[in-house]
């Protein structure tokens, strides 16, 4: 048996772009919670590990399969997270929302990312989402890039935001 | 994910919701909590999901490859008996997890953390509701010379002391059993869970996937907290120390081990293709992970104690102090937890009634063995039934009258339960159509 039987039997492998080890993206458990703080601090997100340990058990309530981790040789090296919902923001059609993402700085460029999005993507599919969105941070001009690759397209619509 | 819904037959769904209404009695208080708490999550609800479009053909054992049974019918008698027996224990669990959890779940000190745990309770009567339709949805008389009425109203009848399992007979001391026992003994579940997914009677194979998702959630419900406690340790607070959660490790991490069965079997089961591993290769995965989570708790303890500690100096800092029992930057090794030795204070299985310490160190005298035991358990728990039971058994097998294997077996049940009324022992959990009203025929 697998060091940890999985939640989804759909994990999947690929050799990423110059790691020699391949990927392995799975859903994520309350032992990734250390893992994913990590991550998080280390791209400049919230260094709060209570923060993290919010969200992943929020998600690990909602919608497990839609909480992923990706590893390299064992050590985690990403996580997305994204769940579906309808009628958000006015939006009829069922829709996967990417809500957070990272991945190891020191192991960025190698399609561990991209991975990522496919596998939280099929699980979108599966459970119904006809389109995916996100939104991205426009002072990170490398998330942006990151999604263009991956054939998403701005939307018109634009986050508006004031201080209360 | 597409699933299917489906009801238990009126009397038995009623049985179910009375059993609730006795053993579970706050889950109107959950109902009254829920939007606080799990904003626009879907309530509970009492019904069993099966999953669609699973693997159709049996995935391990002498059948591989050949289509998975459908009916019990289909399997030969032995078969049917021994599944038989896996769907009630797994059946027994889940509702005398709900029992266990309810004699301490009013001493939780954090709203949050109760919540959580009462929505794992009416998560755990989902599994106990689905195993009961796994029972009532087929034809299991052959196989049991019971009909089903008769096979509900034994589980629902079962009470802590009697439980299959050993851990389900273990009382709850105080809120921190809750929330330990999420940790350790529904990783447990997972486990088993994960297994049954490939089963080859397809009904149970179906029943897994929407349980392993909520299991996913119970097992966080008890690994947060404890990150939250050892943090608030850290800071100097008294309340839950690493001492205190050490001793309750060292009360479930054998009673968890043990759910796995001897470690000499499970080849039934992968032969007929119940389960893909046998037990010792599932314990033993099942204690690296333990170890985990230990690490974990210790990790977030340091980083605590040490603000600013990356995580990468923690790791490197526990590395060291692991390896040398000493002490560094004011952190005493000691000060750590550690998972007890597999085969530390042991029943079942091979280990069975074996002198070994908590860190593996082998006793010979029996005095000193207790005392070792007084020094690393909870105080509490060492003042329950379960202890004495322990010690009355450990005496036989040290002067020889009983074999450690058969010691196991002639565990005498409890005798008394703490926390809900014995009268529930009177009470008929089915109630048949023409049956005056709830009841009075004792069982
Ligand atoms: C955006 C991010 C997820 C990309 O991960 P990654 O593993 O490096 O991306 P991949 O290697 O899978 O790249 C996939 C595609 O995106 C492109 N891409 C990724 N990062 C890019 C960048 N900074 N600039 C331009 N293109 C980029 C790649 O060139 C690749 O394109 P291709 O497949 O057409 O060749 C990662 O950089 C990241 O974690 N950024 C910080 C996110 C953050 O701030 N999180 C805070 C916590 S919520
Ligand atoms: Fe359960
Ligand atoms: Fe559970």
């Amino acid at each position: 048996m697998d060091r940890r039987p999985r939640v989804d039997p759909g994990a999947i492998r690929g050799a990423a772009n110059g790691v020699d080890e391949p990927v392995r993206v799975r859903p994520l458990d309350e032992l990734d919670i250390t893992a994913v703080a990590d991550i998080a601090e280390r791209s400049g997100g919230p260094r709060d590990a209570g923060f993290w340990e919010d969200r992943v058990t929020s998600f690990l309530r909602r919608d497990p399969e839609g909480a992923l981790i990706a590893e390299v040789g064992g050590r985690a090296a990403g996580f997305m997270l994204g769940e579906v919902r309808r009628g958000e923001f006015g939006i009829a059609e069922p829709t996967g929302w990417i809500e957070f993402l990272g991945v190891d700085p020191e192991l960025r460029g190698r399609a561990v990312g991209r991975l990522l999005a496919e596998a939280l993507e099929a699980h979108f599919r599966a459970r119904g989402a006809v389109a995916v969105r996100t939104l991205v941070d426009e002072t990170m001009p490398g998330v942006a890039a990151f999604f263009a690759s991956l054939g998403y397209a701005p939307a018109p619509m634009r986050p508006f935001v004031k201080s209360l | 994910m597409n699933m299917t819904e489906a009801l238990l037959p009126k009397s038995y769904h009623a049985a179910v919701e009375r059993w609730r209404d006795f053993y579970l009695p706050d889950h109107g208080f959950l109902e009254a909590s829920w939007e606080k708490h799990f904003p626009r999550e879907p309530r509970p609800k009492l019904c069993a999901w099966r999953e669609c479009g699973m693997c159709g053909v049996v995935e391990c054992g002498e059948r591989k490859g050949e289509a998975k049974y459908e009916r019990v019918a289909e399997m030969p008698e032995e078969q049917a008996r021994h599944l038989f027996a896996m769907i009630r224990a797994q059946a027994s669990t889940e509702f005398g997890s709900i029992q266990q959890h309810q004699l301490t779940l009013s001493r939780a000190r954090d709203e949050e953390e109760q919540v959580w745990v009462l929505r794992m309770m009416a998560d755990e009567l989902r599994h106990g509701y689905q195993m009961l339709h796994l029972l009532v949805e087929d034809d299991w008389s052959a196989a049991t010379g019971r009909g089903a009425a008769d096979l509900v109203e034994e589980i629902l009848s079962i009470r802590t002391g009697d439980h299959v399992l050993g851990a389900f007979n273990v009382d709850f001391d105080s809120f921190v059993d809750n929330i330990v026992f999420c940790a350790l003994i529904d990783r447990v579940g997972k486990y088993q869970l994960a297994m049954q997914r490939v089963s080859a009677y397809a009904p149970m194979a179906e029943s897994m996937p929407q349980m392993l998702r909520e299991e996913a959630f119970h097992l966080a419900a008890g690994v947060v907290p404890m990150r939250r406690w050892v943090e608030r340790a850290a800071r100097g607070s008294v309340e839950i120390g690493l001492g205190m959660l050490q001793k309750v490790l060292a009360k479930w991490v054998p009673r968890g081990l043990e759910m796995f069965g001897d470690e000499r079997g499970g080849g039934s089961n992968v032969r007929w293709g119940f389960k893909p591993t046998r037990n010792a290769e599932a314990q033993e995965a099942y204690y690296q992970e333990l170890g985990r989570v230990v690490r974990d708790l210790n990790l977030r303890y340091l980083r605590a104690r040490l603000p600013g500690l990356a995580l990468a100096e923690a790791e490197a800092l526990l590395a060291r102090l692991e390896a040398e029992r000493g002490s560094e930057r004011g952190i005493r090794f000691e000060e750590l937890l550690r998972l007890p030795h597999r085969e530390f204070f042991r029943r079942r299985g091979v280990p069975a009634f074996r002198m070994v310490g908590l860190d593996g160190e082998l006793f010979t005298d029996r005095e000193e063995y207790v005392r070792h035991l007084a020094r690393v358990l909870p105080e509490s728990y060492l003042a329950g039934r379960d202890f004495h039971d322990y010690l009355q058994q450990l005496d036989r097998v040290v002067r020889g009258e009983l074999e450690p294997g058969k010691a196991a077996a002639q565990s005498p049940s409890l005798r008394r339960v703490g926390g809900v009324c014995p009268c529930s022992r009177a009470v008929r959990w089915v109630v048949d159509e023409a049956a005056p009203s709830a009841g009075t025929t004792a069982v």
